[in-house]
């Protein structure tokens, strides 16, 4: 098993002209310190909204694809926003980084979704992907133009997550929108 | 709301070669630019979303997004003002609680300000217990978060939305269009 940090990483790499929408706590601030790019939209707060989040900015920019971070507690926290994103089925990856505990708050025992693969595809996801390696993660390889979720399962990072975001929300917004438009 | 306000309704919606007040609402907020809507339905909206599914008159070549609860649907609207698009967020007022947190740790800290179409369910104490506390305490709760509230006056829906809007024209608010009788 990676950990959450490699995974974040192997993400970008993956999907490195994508607009993206990570999840409050320690993601986004790992996002931020991984690759810092105007087309992060870093959410600070609003847990269990990235993926509804991200669904706005595909259905507002459809020929971009859109990155959704997500961990496996926000994600427990909002399931009934699935079925809304598959009923527009937009060009967008829905990654759940799934390293088993909320980090953010000290490590505490998150609801566990037994399949989120499986759960995605019953609220009408396109297409579920599961990984627990690099190796399974660099041979993922999502249908372009459809959703899709990608379940990460990786390891704690067992550290503290990189500073906080320093742009304030107004710049966040200012240069996410002009990088949306390009 | 009673059958009689509901025929009314319906009656004035049915009208041929009149537009009813939930349609002029909708022009309003397409002559101002919106391009989505977006929320979960209440009784006093029903023209409105009736409206909007139709697609058709003033909802021509707008999008309407059902959403799955109140907060989802500010998600979705935050997302889709992020990236450049305007949107606006319909609700029952019973709905205001789940949006709370993304009003307060998203829209108003981000400045992403979308206006609301917000019905107030119990605004005159008579109407079903669940909606006696929400009610009473509805212009409160919007006052507390700072959110600027213009009441919808069916008689003159058009000017109506334009208060609400220009209300909120400095982009610095969330507009708020209270909704205290069926359209």
């Amino acid at each position: 098993m990676f950990g959450i940090q490699d995974a974040i990483r192997a993400v970008t790499e993956k999907f490195p002209t994508s607009l993206y929408v990570s999840t409050c706590g320690f993601i986004t601030r790992d996002l931020y310190n991984t690759v810092d790019r105007p087309e992060n939209f870093y959410l600070v707060g609003s847990m269990g909204m990235a993926a509804p989040v991200g669904l706005g900015v595909a259905l507002a920019r459809p020929g971009r694809h859109v990155v959704v971070l997500d961990g496996d507690g926000s994600f427990a926290m909002n399931p009934g926003a699935l079925p809304m994103i598959a009923e527009h089925n937009p060009d967008l990856v829905h990654v759940v980084l799934d390293n088993g505990v909320h980090e953010s708050t000290g490590g505490q025992r998150p609801v566990r979704i037994a399949d989120p693969a499986g759960m995605a595809l019953a609220a009408g996801y396109s297409a579920a992907y599961t990984a627990a390696s690099a190796e399974e993660l660099a041979a993922v390889d999502p249908e372009s133009g459809v959703t899709s979720l990608l379940h990460i399962t990786c390891a704690p990072r067992g550290a503290h997550a990189g500073k906080r975001v320093e742009w304030t929300p107004q710049q966040l917004v200012a240069r996410f929108r002009t990088a949306a438009a390009a | 709301m009673t059958d009689a306000q509901t025929l009314t309704a319906e009656r004035s919606a049915a009208a041929p070669g009149r537009r009813s007040a939930a349609e002029i609402l909708v022009q309003a907020f397409v002559d101002r630019g919106f391009t989505h809507f977006t929320g979960v339905p209440c009784s006093l909206l029903k023209g409105v979303f009736r409206v909007l599914e139709s697609g058709e008159g003033p909802a021509e070549g707008v999008s309407y997004l059902p959403a799955p609860r109140e907060d989802s649907a500010l998600g979705v609207a935050s997302g889709l003002s992020a990236a450049g698009a305007k949107p606006v967020v319909l609700m029952q007022n019973s709905g205001l609680g789940y949006s709370l947190n993304v009003l307060t740790s998203l829209n108003l800290i981000y400045d992403l300000h979308v206006p609301l179409i917000v019905s107030w369910r119990g605004h005159d104490g008579n109407d079903a217990v669940e909606h006696d506390i929400i009610g009473r305490e509805l212009l409160n709760l919007l006052d507390v978060f700072g959110l600027r509230h213009t009441v919808f006056d069916a008689t003159d829906p058009y000017a109506s939305v334009e208060r609400c809007l220009a209300a909120s024209e400095d982009g610095l608010s969330t507009p708020v269009l209270i909704v205290k009788e069926g359209i």
